[in-house]
């Protein structure tokens, strides 16, 4: 799990504290890859609300916008099915 | 305050029709405002962009860094203490 943001990452370390991430908060000040990924809002200059899923091969298995992205759901099922896939070692 | 504020829109925009009027001008549409939810171009089965980032530890983190290792759920949020 990566969050981004266009925060710097003294901002991104506070948030971090704050709210207990146990995961890395990215920082994407220069809002080039908000740009390629295609959810950088460019009236407002921040990224909208995105959770893309992507596979051990680089291939993105789940794409969610808007609100209904800070729900989880879909890409915990996904990854769940991507665990499947996988052959046991 | 209010009624102070009213007046002085109405003012403004008497204003410029008048300016309008006496240049000759027509009156520019409004701007098109962008959707408040950009769509993404990126699909299912797309090769995902490749990013090089520095996380809140400072430490630098690349996507190619989890090839063949890990899948990865890449959230974006709006921003830091804006409930996301």
């Amino acid at each position: 799990m990566l969050g981004v943001s266009i925060d710097s990452w003294p901002a991104n370390a506070k948030f971090a504290q704050e709210i207990g991430v146990t995961y890395p908060l990215l920082s994407d000040m220069t809002r080039k890859v908000s740009k390629e990924y295609g959810v950088l809002n460019e009236e407002m200059q921040f990224a909208n609300r995105a959770t893309f899923v992507i596979d051990k091969q680089g291939v993105i298995q789940h794409v969610e916008e808007g609100n209904s992205a800070i729900d989880p759901t879909g890409a915990v099922t996904v990854c769940s099915m991507l665990k499947k896939k996988e052959p046991a070692n | 305050m209010r009624i102070g504020a009213v007046i002085l829109t109405g003012t403004l925009a008497l204003g410029a029709a008048a300016a309008n009027a006496q240049t000759g001008a027509t009156p520019q549409p409004a701007k098109q405002v962008q959707p408040a939810v950009a769509k993404t171009h990126l699909r299912v089965g797309d090769k995902a962009p490749e990013f090089t980032l520095r996380d809140h530890t400072r430490k630098t983190v690349t996507l190619a860094d989890f090839r063949g290792k890990k899948n990865v759920v890449l959230a974006f949020y709006v921003l830091a203490f804006t409930g996301g």
